[in-house]
């Protein structure tokens, strides 16, 4: 008998996690804000028709969920922080103040404490940090309970299992071994252990050597992994360090057709959406059509002088 | 007109609270705030720690317009996950900064939503991630941006991040027992907060504005103290600091 090798096809891996999103459509991404985002995973699943999802996150995302919202695939938002940072996520908005979706009012500590539950195999976290905050009222993840040991009045953050992960990080071998070489790793280590199905992209893959010789460079073992996909640029235009930097630029373009499509106005919201989520046919074209190899130098260079 | 900008005397402002030994963070927002943590290392805190959002003492080597990722903080001396922010987040830190789409006279902020209400908000903000250091930390500093009559206001829409409440009672009540926040920084003014009343008061104006400006720009009725003076501006040490060590490329004047 020989291993199975748990690198695939970006398609393979869509065979896997579109049909699990039917049968529960709780998807959670790695990365944080504008960094590590698994973006050609998302494409691909809303390519394939993905729909109806409930997202989680680390506590702070954007473009990635802004996105799936323009492309109509999300009923929830469980994410803490939902913002470009520098500008307002503008198909967030539109869809939560036209009541199209739901965004839930959450804090970190309720996403990462059920993350941490369900990764430990316990049914949840206490939390003894939450206070007078209007989100309490609010935050569907927890509920108050007394401490058997204190007795103060504390908050239990439920189990938090999603369906499916997707993950980006810049290494992996054909195992499905990652290795993260980003100085931050957020939540991603936790999700893959929180997680029924994890699918991670990566930049690129090494031989199997480069991952015995540093084992403490893998970030998440292969047992926490479903399947790898060799993506490069797979988390453009987030960024993926110390590889490349996040692409400001095309996340501001895409943020000012969002913002035209709020005001009434969608045709280049739905142009960019045919172009690069549903019509590009795989990661060169994409690479091709946001700027080719000349615009990717700019974003390693950038990343490279740091 | 002075020869330093608005965001350059927020920096040095806060720069001279930080102490020496303490730790801290700068939050979701966080130019101005990283700027002055750096800057109070530089000139009178060498061992105050950056820690509590998943790194130690990082070592930009420019500021940026965010400052929570890898291009700002790759550099740094440790590297932490979520995991271990689940627990600084208990255990609190010595300093933190926020900032909202509004904040009150007791200095909430508000992140959520402004008109309408959670479920059909008039205008959707981003929410916010940490609502712990806030209260677990020994104090904190309101540091908007921007400061008028839109984001200055009687009463917050939402609580996204508890100040003092309705004051001392509603604070004692809610079991807050740290001193929250301590300063409102703006490009116009500091505030801080009257100790019997804990609402919002005029501390000092910047140079340039007057206190009509000020009052004009916030919209409640700001506390007044005789005697309200003129912020100290930045030295030029403090100035030579930041514009050669922290903030070569100019981030604090654009």
């Amino acid at each position: 008998m020989q291993r199975d090798p748990k690198l695939v096809e970006l398609d393979e891996a869509m065979a896997l996690a579109v049909p699990a999103l039917r049968e529960r459509p709780d998807l959670c991404l790695g990365g944080l804000f504008k960094q590590s985002r698994p973006v050609a995973l998302v494409r691909a699943a809303l390519a394939a028709g993905a729909k109806g999802l409930n997202l989680y996150s680390s506590p702070g995302a954007g473009y990635d969920v802004d996105l799936m919202i323009a492309a109509d695939a999300v009923a929830a938002v469980f994410i803490p922080g939902v913002t470009l940072e520098n500008r307002l996520c503008p198909n967030f908005r539109a869809a939560v103040e036209s009541q199209r979706i739901t965004a839930h009012a959450l804090d970190a500590l309720s996403v990462v404490g059920g993350l941490m539950a369900s990764a430990n195999g316990v049914p949840f976290q206490p939390i003894a940090a939450l206070k007078a905050s209007d989100v309490l009222k609010h935050n569907p993840l927890i509920s108050e309970f007394e401490c058997p040991i204190t007795g103060d009045t504390l908050h239990a953050a439920r189990a938090l299992r999603p369906r499916v992960t997707f993950l980006h990080a810049q290494e992996a071998d054909r195992w499905g071994n990652i290795r993260h070489l980003s100085t931050m790793v957020y939540a991603d280590q936790l999700m893959a252990r929180a997680s029924d199905m994890v699918i991670v992209s990566v930049d690129r893959i090494v031989e199997d050597d480069v991952v015995l010789d540093d084992p403490r460079r893998v970030t998440i073992p292969s047992h926490y992994v479903d399947a790898v996909v060799h993506i490069p640029y797979g988390a453009h235009p987030t960024a993926s360090f110390p590889l490349y930097a996040m692409d400001e630029e095309h996340i501001d373009a895409y943020a000012d057709l969002g913002d035209a499509a709020r005001k009434g106005d969608p045709a280049g919201l739905s142009e960019y959406l045919s172009k690069h989520v549903t019509g590009a046919p795989d990661q060169q074209t994409y690479i091709d059509e946001i700027g080719g190899a000349k615009r990717m130098q700019v974003l390693e260079q950038e990343a490279a002088e740091l | 007109m002075s020869d330093f900008s608005p965001l350059e005397q927020m920096t040095v402002v806060l720069a001279r609270d930080l102490k020496d030994r303490e730790l801290g963070a700068a939050g979701a927002a966080a130019l101005v705030p990283m700027a002055a943590i750096a800057l109070a290392r530089e000139l009178h805190a060498p061992n105050l720690s950056i820690g509590g959002e998943m790194f130690f003492n990082p070592y930009p080597s420019r500021l940026y317009p965010s400052m929570l990722d890898d291009r700002a903080l790759g550099r740094c001396e440790g590297s932490e996950t979520f995991i271990e922010l689940f627990g600084h987040s208990h255990h609190g830190l010595d300093f933190f900064f926020h900032s909202g789409l509004q904040h009150d006279r007791f200095g909430n902020i508000n992140l959520h939503f402004v008109g309408g209400t959670l479920d059909a908000p008039k205008m959707r903000g981003p929410g916010a991630a940490n609502l712990s250091y806030c209260h677990t930390s020994t104090r904190y500093y309101i540091c908007p941006t921007v400061h008028n009559v839109r984001n200055f206001v009687g009463k917050v829409d939402f609580v996204t991040i508890p100040g003092h409440l309705d004051g001392p009672q509603s604070k004692r009540a809610a079991g807050l027992t740290k001193e929250g926040p301590r300063f409102v920084i703006t490009p116009r003014a500091v505030m801080d907060f009257d100790p019997d009343t804990l609402e919002m008061r005029l501390k000092s104006v910047h140079c340039g504005n007057s206190v009509q400006d000020v009052l004009d720009h916030t919209g409640f009725a700001l506390n007044v103290p005789e005697g309200v003076g003129t912020t100290p501006p930045p030295s030029k040490a403090e100035l030579d600091a930041l514009r050669n060590k922290i903030d070569p490329t100019g981030e604090l004047r654009h």
